[in-house]
């Protein structure tokens, strides 16, 4: 990505990094924790019962979700550029070795760890693909801020997908490396292909961030497993904290709900490929 | 300060609009609370305390000693049941404590001038409003479902992060260390409800606490942003809407330092519950 130049700059990279590395340790340390939950899952033989698949039935349409997530698109006087180049890389994610058929199969809570899965697995290609755009002057000026920003959160839902797919793998079930296509093909990319700068991106995020943390939220109301609802938990607050700082990028206010919704939370009849 | 003051104030209203919503969606998991509640205690009396009432909390050192150990007694006396309260009740009556002292932490950072007055940056001080309200919001949501399940209602602070907030008073003398003190609390909150809703039994308790724990988690994101502006002496861009192109690289990451968010300063279940 390539930084927009500041003539004047209020603050040093130094002083912020310093402030900074404390919380870099603390991210690390958090991953034992995780594993630690992960392995929970492994012992407690995960149920795959179909219980699952009531959580988050709802419409799978591009209506629906936006209907379901604020309808950003509706007002944004957004204009088709370069974006569909930079969405090539969701276009054709690692996903053509996704196991689509295999993930179709699973029930219960799996149906939602591997509809987790899919969901990181895009928020990581749209954030690629937003770097890439940034990369090839497609968006105009970025401000470092919103470098660092998408990088890291990049790097998070990674580590979130890591997680979910260590859960298939401890129960014996293929990793899930494709995206949720029916959110791509019917939200993503459409809107990725108008996107021209920073705010673009910056709201398509959002929206992203929004259905994450709402799909896990109604996922710890249906999972069985105790560790499976730990997991979800572990993961939620972290979107959530995407969004705020999405929505302060954006100038809108960065806290709007005393109670996180779970409107826009995505159903396991989501297609994974 | 580049703020627009009416923009921040619309922009706050439609954060109530909003609010008003989930408050609804919150109010529709808790009446399932209440068969289970009548079936999972098995005796004792029922607290018909009216919820849905935050009373004011009074930090310092005579908090607790004002709360009266008499007034703790005859409590206790008036509702033997609670002593054996269900483990649900106990986490949710700690996790109303919880937001009792945020609430009384807010409103009395709010009472300083640097932070609700005249030399207040505009977006800190509408913040911590907001947040308190927000709090004030989880307290009542708590409380409900305590009342639902059959528990009394828990008014009072959580005891120990009561004297946190009483030992930091003293050094409250910017809004660098009333921004840290407020992070501590936000983040044990939020670890407290990430750990809580894999050990509620109960799944609308559970929904509930779920619901709020996020809120805490971008509390102390914002929170994290506008230390590190604060430490910087970018003071300047804490605004709304923020200077994007001005803001320095590391604040678009200081605010979600994990990947997983830790739960290492969640409280006892019991710490907060009513005894």
């Amino acid at each position: 990505m390539k930084r927009k130049h500041r003539e004047e700059l209020p603050i040093t990279e130094r002083e912020l990094n310093g402030l900074t590395a404390d919380l870099d340790d603390a991210h690390h340390e958090s991953l034992p924790q995780m594993r630690e939950s992960l392995a929970d899952w492994d012992t407690e033989s995960v149920e795959d019962d179909g219980a699952f698949v009531r959580l988050v039935r709802g419409t799978a349409s591009r209506r629906g979700f936006l209907l379901g997530t604020g309808a950003f698109l509706g007002g944004a006087a957004l204009v088709a550029a370069g974006g569909g180049q930079a969405m090539a890389f969701a276009s054709t994610p690692a996903g053509r070795n996704a196991l689509s058929p295999q993930a179709k199969k699973l029930t219960g809570d799996l149906a939602v760890v591997a509809l987790a899965a899919s969901l990181e697995n895009l928020a990581v290609a749209t954030y690629q693909s937003g770097i890439q755009a940034a990369n090839a002057g497609h968006l105009g000026a970025v401000p470092p801020a919103i470098v660092t920003f998408a990088m890291t959160a990049q790097s998070q839902h990674r580590d979130h997908a890591a997680a979910w797919n260590a859960v298939l793998s401890a129960a014996k079930k293929p990793k899930v490396t494709g995206v949720d296509l029916t959110v791509k093909n019917s939200v993503i990319d459409p809107a990725f292909a108008q996107v021209t700068d920073v705010t673009g991106l910056a709201k398509l995020a959002l929206e992203l961030e929004n259905t994450a943390a709402a799909t896990y939220l109604a996922a710890i109301g249906v999972v069985k497993s105790p560790a499976g609802v730990q997991t979800a938990a572990t993961i939620e607050p972290v979107e959530e904290q995407h969004g705020a700082i999405l929505n302060f990028v954006l100038g809108q206010y960065p806290v709007p709900n005393s109670f996180t919704p779970t409107t826009g939370a995505r159903p396991t009849s989501d297609q994974i490929g | 300060m580049s703020i627009d003051d009416r923009q921040l104030t619309e922009l706050i209203e439609q954060s109530q609009d909003t609010h008003s919503d989930a408050m609804r969606q919150s109010r529709e998991s808790l009446p399932d609370l209440v068969e289970i509640g009548r079936a999972a205690r098995a005796d004792g009396e029922v607290d018909t305390t009216p919820s849905g009432v935050v009373r004011p909390v009074v930090l310092g050192g005579g908090a607790l000693a004002a709360a009266g150990l008499g007034a703790a007694f005859t409590a206790l006396l008036a509702t033997p049941a609670f002593a054996t309260a269900s483990k649900d009740v106990q986490i949710l009556q700690t996790a109303a404590s919880i937001e009792n002292l945020a609430v009384a932490t807010y409103q009395t950072a709010l009472t300083l001038d640097f932070i609700g007055g005249a030399s207040a940056n505009p977006v800190v001080k509408a913040f911590a409003m907001k947040t308190m309200s927000q709090h004030a919001d989880h307290a009542m949501a708590f409380n409900a479902a305590v009342a639902q399940l059959g528990g009394k209602q828990q008014h009072q602070p959580d005891p120990t992060l009561l004297n946190v907030v009483n030992q930091a008073k003293a050094g409250l003398t910017g809004p660098g260390p009333v921004v840290d003190l407020a992070i501590e609390l936000e983040n044990d909150a939020a670890a407290t409800y990430v750990k809580d809703v894999s050990a509620l039994s109960n799944k609308d308790a559970r929904n509930t606490t779920a619901s709020i724990m996020g809120v805490e988690a971008q509390h102390a994101a914002i929170l994290y942003a506008v230390k590190a502006l604060l430490a910087g002496g970018a003071a300047g861009l804490i605004a709304l809407p923020p200077n994007v192109a001005q803001l320095p690289a590391a604040a678009g990451s200081v605010g979600f330092p994990n990947s997983f968010y830790p739960t290492q300063g969640a409280r006892p279940a019991t710490e907060g519950a009513s005894k």
